[in-house]
């Protein structure tokens, strides 16, 4: 193939990734994740039953789910496929946002959320968030052996900065990603997307989070600022496939809304914690279909440095969610 | 000519466009044919408020359904004229009742046509009939249905049309800097240029004493 040739730091072929091994520090990660999300599926205890109101197309519906098990995206499994293949995200009670895969805790009402939307703002803003834990995932095991790769963290997201964006730190002191190496990165995306992999969901105490993050020491570092802002004491981890992340939320449902996408450039920053690479991109959602020249434009411009906050040590994973961010506007 | 009347308002003026003749309609029974298939259509059109009728058939009543109501709406049920064509066209006589009693109030005070015609789609031809027929959606406004056409969605909000707000604008700005960047340095060579001359002057001036 054509980039086994020009990749000199990433794995070489798109064929090879996909029939990698795990590494035992991601084995163990995943191994933790799976015993404590069985534990909380064992907690639940005796199943109780709560009343979800569903507002929304086809028609307005009132389901009987199981308490701290049934999520959104089984509400919609009893009401339509279509409702199941384009909800992005639910909001429950009109004010939160919930992930689709996240067991509901009460009785509520219900309403799913797509990218074609009146105001589609918070589908586009997980989204984004979305695309940059993904290219986390894609990051985290694109590279070869030799090159060192700690994840840092994403500014929180913003669509109007034109690309989302991953932090990270690289064994490479001086590194320009070649056009072919980044359409390995685009491709990988791409194939994360065609797995159909949905997002997993999980609230963990402090202890565990760090035994799941000691292989990084940015994660660790972040840990207890993200325990003090957070209201309950918990960090909040997202998982795809074996992927596994820390991230407020809410997340899109699965990695099929992924349409087309696009890693732009890789700029490096300097701050505190050291020399890190921006790794930039541009995504749009499957639903969504856009003629090349126009998505040459958003192309060309995400190629520019993206002015999210930088990193800093003592500073916050992320900034402190506004109201806005987390409690939806009524439309 | 001062004493006759002006035709234009004997009338209603209808706020569909009309042919200029009418259509013959060719029917098996002749023209009383034409007109029993235009009364069943009215008919229709005010029992069910959205009806799919061949075009042709459906074009040519529409505008006896408009002025039907026109009438209705202009007149009141007082109006002897209006009551017997109403009685005439409308075959079912409880419509005549929601023609004063439902439909005037609906549309007492709307500017626009009081029905709607949309072209229905049009059937594959098949060997049995190679010919289809143009067909057509004719509806009272303000009927109980669900809307044929979606409403236009403001669409600025979709992510991509976010993307590229924020590219133009961008643009935009990159624009008028360099516009600004270079009337910038044209005022500034003129006045270089200016004082330079001024500078010449001075020098001819004094060279002289």
């Amino acid at each position: 193939m054509k980039f086994n040739l020009c990749c000199k730091v990433l794995k070489s072929s798109l064929n090879r990734l996909s029939i990698r091994q795990l590494s035992s520090s991601i084995q163990n990660q995943n191994d933790l994740f799976n015993a404590e999300l069985k534990r909380q599926q064992n907690a639940v205890g005796r199943i109780e039953k709560i009343n979800v109101v569903y507002k929304g197309v086809p028609e307005d519906a009132e389901l009987i789910m199981n308490k701290n098990l049934s999520t959104p995206y089984n509400c919609a499994q009893h009401l339509s496929e279509m409702l199941c293949n384009r909800s992005v995200l639910a909001l429950v009670d009109g004010v939160k946002l919930w992930d689709m895969h996240r067991p509901l805790e009460s009785d509520c009402e219900v309403q799913l959320l797509h990218f074609h939307d009146t105001d589609p703002y918070h589908c586009n803003r997980t989204f984004w968030r979305s695309c940059s834990i993904m290219l986390g995932s894609v990051l985290s095991r694109v590279f070869k052996e030799d090159v060192q790769v700690a994840l840092h963290s994403f500014p929180s997201p913003t669509v109007k900065s034109g690309s989302f964006v991953y932090d990270v730190e690289l064994s490479l002191p001086d590194w320009n990603p070649t056009p072919a190496e980044l359409r390995v990165l685009s491709g990988e995306m791409v194939k994360l997307a065609y797995e159909e992999i949905p997002f997993e969901r999980l609230s963990i105490g402090q202890d565990l989070a760090e035994e799941l993050f000691q292989h990084n020491r940015h994660k660790l570092e972040q840990i207890p600022s993200i325990v003090q802002q957070s209201l309950d004491g918990k960090v909040i981890v997202y998982r795809i496939k074996d992927h596994i992340d820390i991230s407020r939320g809410p997340m899109m449902s699965n990695t099929n809304h992924f349409g087309r996408c696009t890693i732009v450039s890789a700029h490096k920053i300097e701050t505190d914690v050291g020399l890190l690479y921006r790794f930039q991109g541009v995504a749009l959602p499957k639903a969504m279909q856009l003629n090349h020249f126009a998505y040459g434009i958003i192309e060309e411009r995400a190629k520019k440095l993206n002015s999210g906050r930088l990193p800093t040590i003592q500073g916050e994973y992320q900034p402190a969610m506004t109201s806005r961010e987390e409690i939806a506007a009524p439309v | 000519m001062a004493n006759q009347a002006e035709v234009t308002k004997l009338v209603s003026r209808l706020k569909i466009p009309i042919l200029a003749k009418h259509r013959r309609l060719r029917n098996p029974e002749g023209p009383q044919g034409r007109v029993k298939k235009i009364r069943a259509i009215v008919t229709a059109l005010f029992k069910y408020e959205r009806i799919e009728v061949y075009h042709y058939d459906g074009d040519e009543a529409r505008g006896y359904a408009e002025r039907l109501i026109s009438d209705a709406i202009r007149h009141g049920d007082t109006h002897k004229e209006t009551m017997e064509m109403a009685d005439y066209w409308i075959e079912e006589k409880n419509l005549v009742h929601k023609l004063f009693k439902v439909l005037v109030p609906r549309f007492q005070n709307t500017s626009s046509s009081y029905t709607r015609m949309l072209n229905a789609p049009i059937p594959h031809a098949t060997p049995e009939d190679s010919h289809p027929h143009f067909r057509s959606v004719i509806e009272l406004r303000g009927n109980p249905f669900p809307p044929l056409i979606q409403s236009a969605v403001d669409n600025r909000l979709l992510i991509q049309n976010v993307l590229l707000e924020e590219a133009k604008k961008e643009y935009r700005a990159a624009k008028y800097a360099e516009i600004a960047q270079d009337l910038e340095s044209r005022a500034n060579e003129k006045s270089d240029a200016s004082s330079e001359t001024r500078e010449d002057t001075a020098e001819d001036e004094s060279q002289p004493k």
